[in-house]
């Protein structure tokens, strides 16, 4: 036990099961958040329709959310 | 007019029932007329906390029915006269419920009682709803892991969607209860901290209650936990109710300065002020 206790004074911080605990909550949180926003998917299908008007056949849209605390954030790339 | 604090969780098992029952009682003994009604159609738990599990005859279905009327469905606790109960439905079809009838009812409480302690359903059902639909404080019970703390980031979430107040621009408050927290593990690093948890989900704290292993043994005698003064667990409900009552939250800096201390005298001291603080 104390020998543990000595390996984890030098153990890095990212290794610490808290920071496990951190570091996948805040990954999985940042992802449902958007997901919860209702208007999202037709959002998309209204960006797409537009796109559509000027671009035949798009094949790279990339459409992307993310979410930091207050801030959600749509990022949408378009390869003309 | 009596001010609605609906207890709620998203995932099962917290401890949302228990954190109700004792700051009803810690209310209570501040002096405030308190009324606890379990919600939680078709899975009473409630009432075994507060060991009234005997002496229920009518239940919450009953008043909004109008089979009974409120002075014959509510049960006063024997410790404290205070604090009144009032049963879940043992029907276990949930949807006997409606959003007008649950409305009329606790505007009749509000004018009763100082403070109305709503048990609310785990998840996000109709029962969810009912609970939330005229609340004044939302109080999201989470334990320092992953998967309490990723349904409580979703019921946070929904909260102001299903709320009365917040559709007319009014602000429900929405306060933290980190229950079952274990001060040495977050020392240790081997479990997320008061500060990770608050961050994550950046609502404000309004307490922490320790994990106590005397607790499985009052709940099965059917007495809470508050009424051990020698416990830390019921001083932190003390503390919990006095701060619901001003109206107050903890800050960081009164909990930031005890984390990530070097150093076995700073440990112990940090240890002693936890528990003066939580």
């Amino acid at each position: 036990m104390n020998i543990k206790k000595l390996l984890n004074l030098f153990a890095k911080e990212e290794d610490t099961s808290k920071a496990k605990a951190k570091d996948r909550l805040t990954l999985i949180l940042a992802h449902e958040r958007t997901s919860n926003i209702e208007f999202i998917d037709d959002l998309k299908k209204d960006i797409m329709e537009v796109v559509q008007k000027y671009i035949k056949e798009p094949k790279d849209v990339k459409f992307k959310t993310s979410e930091n605390r207050d801030i959600s954030a749509l990022e949408v790339e378009i390869k003309i | 007019m009596g001010k609605v604090i609906t207890v709620t969780s998203g995932k099962g098992g917290v401890g949302k029932s228990t954190s109700l029952a004792n700051i009803s009682c810690a209310l209570a003994e501040e002096g405030k007329k308190v009324l606890a009604i379990d919600f939680d159609i078709g899975l009473r738990n409630l009432d075994m906390i507060l060991g009234l599990e005997n002496r229920i005859i009518y239940d919450v279905i009953d008043v909004m029915e109008g089979r009974a009327n409120l002075s014959q469905a509510t049960i006063s606790f024997k410790k404290n006269r205070n604090l009144s109960f009032l049963a879940a439905s043992q029907n276990v079809d949930k949807e006997v419920l409606s959003l007008r009838k649950v409305k009329k009812l606790i505007n009749e409480l509000k004018d009763i009682y100082d403070y109305i302690l709503i048990d609310s359903p785990a998840g996000i059902e109709s029962g969810f709803e009912h609970a939330m639909v005229l609340a004044d404080i939302a109080l999201v019970v989470v334990n320092p892991e992953i998967s309490s703390i990723r349904d409580a980031d979703k019921i946070i979430g929904v909260i102001d969607s299903k709320s009365e107040k917040a559709k007319n621009n009014e602000e429900v408050q929405k306060f933290l209860l980190i229950n079952r927290y274990r001060q040495d593990m977050a020392m240790r690093d081997e479990s997320l901290n008061i500060q990770d948890i608050v961050d994550i989900l950046s609502i404000d704290l309004i307490g922490i209650a320790p994990e106590e292993d005397k607790l499985i043994s009052y709940t099965n005698s059917g007495l809470p936990v508050f009424y051990d003064k020698k416990t830390n667990l019921s001083h932190a409900y003390e503390r919990i109710a006095k701060r619901l009552i001003n109206s107050e939250t903890l800050a960081s800096n009164d909990y930031s300065k005890l984390l990530n201390e070097d150093g076995f005298f700073k440990k112990l001291f940090n240890k002693f002020a936890y528990y003066k603080m939580a």
